[in-house]
Parts: structure tokens; C-alpha cells; sequence
């Protein structure tokens, strides 16, 4: 972030060591794909079932997926992610995660 | 044509022709082969297993992440979907004749392990017969080599399409 500038000085400025610090910088999404040969309506039973989500935010995710090819259906941390992403699978559908852009 | 799931409690009570019976009977033989060897080096390279059980992560340089993942839930996935085959077999054995046609009373557990197998087995057809958007099943010809079992895969996916709606409302 730029601001005023201040008088400079050379210092030491210790690199980041651990995954921990880029961890908490960008949060993970979960992205479902479009597949040929699960239902419309069993993609939005599984939104619901798995997320809580209400029928139309379900409905909405499953539509975007449908005609974009992909939607983000979930975030946070890894492991929540990881979680997520295996009960997807579970049910059959097709998901994968990737570090929010 | 009648519903074929009704609710009954908690769970649903599905009907069925003898020959659908006999044809979800079956499913867990096939389904059952299919994840046992999942977690086989030749398993491994099947498209239906690569289907059934897809990578978290796609991006290479994650690849000490998938593996670690991988070894967390694989095992997980396959054991949840052969207990949900187990449970369906299960139901299938206590169906009772009824004018013809057979009633299989379901819990919600067991409502549950069905929508799973039906959609397992969708899938291992659809990947099998290279469904795609396009595929239009009123068009397969009969002679085609495949023609009973994209009929299979029809009559699965009306099946699934019926519970789905019986679940959602």
C-alpha cells in the first residue's frame, strides 16, 4: 500500500518463513463443475443437504454450474475446504479447490 | 404413471416392477466390483474410478497437498459407498409383493444410501457409455451393440429423477 513518503532507511526485512503467514492471506473456494449426467434437481438436493443452503440460492448455484461450466459453492480454510470437497465427492459431484483470485 | 416414492414417516415407500427389481438387484455386484479394486493400481486408471473419485486439488504445484489428502479420505469414500450398497442389497431382500408389483419400505437412512447408489451407478454407466449433453437416449437404435444399457441408464435416471422429487417437496 502506498502513502506518504517517509525518509527511507535500508533495513532488514525478515522473510516470511512459515506456509502459515500465506495460509491466512487468501482463503480457499470450492468449485463445482458441470458434468453430463448428474441431475439438475439431485445437484440442488446435495447444495441443500450439504450447505444448508435455501432452494433458490441452491437452485442458483446449480444453474450457474449448468450454463457457466463452473460456480464456487463454498470458501474458507484449507482443511474446511478439503472437508468440503470430500462430501461432494461423496455424493457424486464433480469439485475441486483452488485459492480464491 | 403412478409416483413411485411415497412418504411414509421419516422414510419413503418405493414401487417396483419384477423386472425392475431384478435389474436393481443386479447394480451391487457390479457397483461392489467396481470399489474394491478403486484403490488398485489398475483401479487407479479407470475413468469410472477417476470419475467416482476425482483430485481436490488441480493445480500441480499442490500435489504434496492432494496426496496427503487423498490419504486422509480415499479409503473413507470408498468404505461409505460400499456401506450405502450393503444397505440397498439390504432393502432389496425385504421387498413384499403387492397385485403384481413390490413395495420396498425405506428409512431415511436408507432413502439416502439409494439416491447415493443410483447416482454411483449413473455415473459408472454414464462414463462407460461417454453420455455427454448431446446424448439423446430416444435416439439410440435398437441394434445398437449398447441399446440395453443406455435403457438401463434411462430407466436409472428416471428412478433417481423420482426420489430426487420426492425428497425436495
Amino acid at each position: 500500500m502506498s502513502g506518504p513518503s517517509a525518509p527511507t532507511l535500508p533495513v532488514e526485512v525478515e522473510e516470511p518463513v512459515t506456509d502459515q503467514v500465506v495460509e491466512t492471506d487468501r482463503p480457499w473456494i470450492v468449485i463445482v463443475w458441470n458434468d453430463p449426467v448428474n441431475l439438475m434437481s439431485y445437484v440442488v438436493y446435495v447444495f441443500q443437504k450439504l450447505f444448508g443452503y435455501a432452494h433458490e440460492k441452491a437452485t442458483r448455484l446449480m444453474l450457474q454450474v449448468h450454463h457457466e461450466g463452473r460456480a464456487a459453492v463454498s470458501g474458507g480454510t484449507r482443511e474446511k475446504c478439503e472437508a468440503d470437497v470430500a462430501r461432494l465427492h461423496g455424493h457424486g459431484l464433480w469439485a475441486t479447490m483452488e485459492r480464491e483470485s | 404413471m403412478a409416483r413411485r416414492f411415497r412418504g411414509k414417516g421419516d422414510g419413503l415407500v418405493v414401487t417396483l416392477d419384477p423386472a425392475e427389481l431384478e435389474l436393481l438387484r443386479q447394480l451391487p455386484a457390479q457397483l461392489g466390483a467396481l470399489l474394491t479394486g478403486a484403490s488398485d493400481e489398475s483401479g487407479a486408471h479407470d475413468p469410472v474410478v477417476q470419475r467416482l473419485f476425482p483430485r481436490a486439488y488441480l493445480d500441480p504445484t499442490e500435489e504434496a497437498a492432494e496426496v496427503e489428502w487423498q490419504s486422509l479420505v480415499h479409503s473413507d469414500l470408498v468404505k461409505e459407498r460400499l456401506a450405502a450398497l450393503e444397505l440397498v442389497t439390504a432393502t432389496l431382500e425385504h421387498a413384499t409383493e403387492r397385485r403384481g408389483r413390490f413395495e420396498i419400505a425405506l428409512t431415511a437412512d436408507e432413502t439416502q444410501a439409494w439416491l447415493g447408489v443410483l447416482n454411483d451407478a449413473r455415473l459408472a454407466l454414464g462414463i462407460r457409455l461417454d453420455v455427454t449433453e448431446a446424448t439423446d437416449l430416444e435416439a439410440v437404435a435398437p441394434d445398437d451393440p449398447e441399446a440395453s444399457a443406455y435403457a438401463v441408464y434411462g430407466w436409472l435416471t428416471y428412478l433417481q429423477g423420482e426420489l430426487v422429487d420426492a425428497l425436495l417437496h
